[in-house]
């Protein structure tokens, strides 16, 4: 399919095609131009704000990949992961990452398994679950914050060769979700899952385990983000998520993977990531306040879904 | 299928009712009677959410997702506080006329491109949240017209509020109109299957255009308000309001994939959280177990509207035969 497109482009190149070009072109004149933007320590300023949200960004890629929508209960299971890994921190940090991620699994998995075979609202369900795991985790902790019961965690604050590890751990897990997306059979089942559920279906193709699996996998990237965020911070509490599940949206938007689903990449949310974090780098160095970087990082989303939405329809009525 | 038993009517029928019966109870709970005042205090929560209820509520009936009203919430709040301190009312025209300006940018980019309006008005609710946050600094500004303040929540009849009196009447208005002219049919058949509409001629662009205007207007016009009655605009509200807005929608009977819900419904869905929160605050239950009573309320409206679950359960009772 992609050689199609690509094929086409080659014979008629879209006025759409120079606007992402153009607007690389046009940042790193910015960046250029501005005092400190490419020292070393700005580089990775903005690699270390991009992470987080960029390791959350790659669990949701397979959700909106999956043509399920968002889940907007990505705060609440990073927080409740976090505090898990906090938590069981006395076991050691391998059985803590493991005990984490098989929790984040499960969190967003079950999620899945009613989004999947029950064919849920995946905004209505995730919006329940928000509620369920602040109830959960507020009731059986008591409210309080979780703090580390062993000191394990503090290897995952590394940063070898000057970045934090959490880069590293981007790097690598954006180069595994596009080799699965890419290569596997889960991969293509994915997209085409995506693309058109009903025919999916029709064509006697696992749509509820497709679908179920992009949620366990979602939320085990999820749970990687929550145990940084965990060693990080060195407590958590529900509120721990913070902006995230917003912010993992318009990192996915921001790289132009289609909200629709049965399109999009691991490496574009990363780019999109990137995209966010540099511009608001270069909006801080510039001295413009935080309102005015929340307020560009919008208008990016807008103009990106715009400008893929205009890709994608042309030539369609 | 009777009526009743049709999900725009047993939901919100369910829930209201589960709700209100809790609510009556509560004496059992405290010892003592119920007063006027907790009825007041129920329908101030309801003078808060009801307008972005209805502004998310009306876009979820016609199949859209407007999920910039919390921006807009807090944009309207913050022109409101900011330009109101001497006349209010030219705050609140300021706010109104820019949700106005926010909801018709919208829906012409939503009609004009054919487009989700899920991840536009995202876009929308962060850019305004940016907004917001630059005409005050990133900070909270206090609105010192103290009177205003006093107005707006002052007691009439024991349990009304000049606040909550405006929002039932936009919510009895609006029923009015969509009830009453070709309109209310019209956004449903929009959200049910747009194309279809369009063919029998329904104008779904000016529709989409007018429906996002109505949901920008409300939404400014609640953030208005709520700031006058709280003396201060907050930058940030969080997503608590939008999430609450939504959680009431789906509780009046409107469903996501949108065509169905009725404003009848909607206020049935504010009502509901509105008097939840009182019986919450009464009762001196923790916040979590509210947590927990929506997250099984909304497990409800996931059943009722999810057809593989439905093919389960027919599946299972045809075995049990």
């Amino acid at each position: 399919m992609s050689a199609v497109t690509a094929e086409r482009r080659i014979v008629r190149p879209r006025r759409t095609d120079v606007l992402p070009v153009a607007a690389l072109l046009v940042l790193l004149a910015v960046g250029a131009s501005t005092p400190r933007f490419l020292s070393l320590d700005n580089v990775k300023a903005i690699l270390t704000s991009a992470s987080l949200i960029g390791i959350a960004g790659l669990g949701l890629t397979l959700i909106v990949i999956g043509g399920t929508s968002v889940s907007l209960a990505i705060s609440q299971s990073v927080a409740v992961s976090a505090m898990v890994f906090l938590a069981v921190q006395s076991a050691g940090l391998v059985v803590a990452l493991v005990v984490t991620i098989v929790t984040g699994a499960l969190i967003t998995g079950l999620q899945g398994l009613v989004v999947g075979y029950g064919e849920a609202n995946p905004i209505v369900l995730t919006i329940a679950a928000g509620f369920a795991l602040t109830g959960l985790a507020t009731g059986v902790g008591g409210g309080t914050s979780v703090s580390p019961t062993g000191t394990g965690y503090t290897v995952l604050n590394a940063t070898p060769g000057g970045l934090p590890l959490s880069v590293f751990t981007l790097v690598l897990l954006t180069v595994a979700v596009q080799a699965v997306l890419d290569r596997s059979v889960f991969g293509r089942l994915l997209y085409l899952t995506g693309e058109n559920r009903p025919a999916a279906r029709a064509a006697g193709l696992p749509v509820g385990r497709v679908v179920t699996v992009a949620w366990v996998l979602a939320g085990a990237l999820f749970a990687i983000a929550a145990a940084f965020s965990g060693a990080f911070n060195t407590s958590a509490n529900i509120n721990l998520g913070g902006t995230l599940t917003f912010d993992a949206i318009a990192a996915v938007l921001a790289g132009g993977t289609p909200i629709a689903g049965g399109k999009g990449s691991a490496r574009r949310t990363l780019a999109g990531v990137l995209l966010i974090a540099t511009v608001s780098d270069i909006l801080l160095l510039r001295g413009y306040s935080t309102g005015a970087q929340i307020m560009v990082k919008g208008l990016i989303v807008l103009a990106v879904i715009l400008v893929v939405h205009l890709r994608t329809t042309r030539g369609r009525p | 299928m009777s009526r009743f038993a049709r999900p725009e009517v047993l939901v919100p029928g369910v829930a209201l009712g589960a709700t209100l019966l809790v609510f009556a109870a509560l004496p059992l709970r405290t010892g003592q009677l119920l007063t006027p005042f907790d009825a007041y205090n129920a329908l101030q929560v309801l003078a808060r959410l009801g307008p972005l209820i209805l502004a998310l509520g009306l876009t979820m009936i016609a199949g859209e997702f407007d999920l910039s009203v919390v921006g807009t919430y807090a944009f309207g709040g913050m022109l409101a506080v900011t330009y109101g301190q001497d006349h209010w009312a030219l705050g609140l025209l300021l706010a109104l006329a820019a949700g106005v300006a926010v909801g018709v940018l919208q829906g012409v980019v939503v009609a004009r491109f054919r487009i989700s309006s899920m991840p536009v008005t995202l876009a929308t609710y962060i850019t305004l949240l940016g907004l917001t946050s630059s005409l005050s600094g990133g900070l909270s500004k206090t609105f010192d017209n103290a009177d205003v303040t006093l107005w707006v929540d002052r007691p009439v009849l024991q349990v009304f509020s000049p606040r909550s009196l405006l929002a039932l009447v936009v919510f009895l208005v609006l029923a009015l109109v969509l009830a009453g002219s070709r309109w209310g049919r019209e956004i449903r058949a929009i959200g049910g299957d747009r194309r279809a509409s369009r063919v029998s001629g329904v104008r779904d662009d000016r529709l989409l255009v007018g429906l996002f205007a109505t949901s920008g207007l409300l939404a400014a016009g609640g953030g208005a308000l709520l700031n006058f009655s709280l003396g201060s605009a907050n930058p940030d509200p969080g997503v608590q309001p939008l999430i609450l807005a939504a959680v009431a929608a789906l509780l009046g009977g409107v469903s996501l994939a949108g065509g169905r819900g009725s404003v009848l419904g909607l206020l049935a869905g504010a009502l509901t959280i509105a008097f939840l929160a009182q019986v919450v605050t009464v009762a001196a239950l923790p916040t979590y177990v509210s947590q927990l009573f929506y997250a099984l309320l909304l497990a409800g409206v996931v059943a009722v509207d999810a057809p593989g679950l439905r093919r389960g359960v027919l599946r299972l009772r045809k075995v049990r035969r």
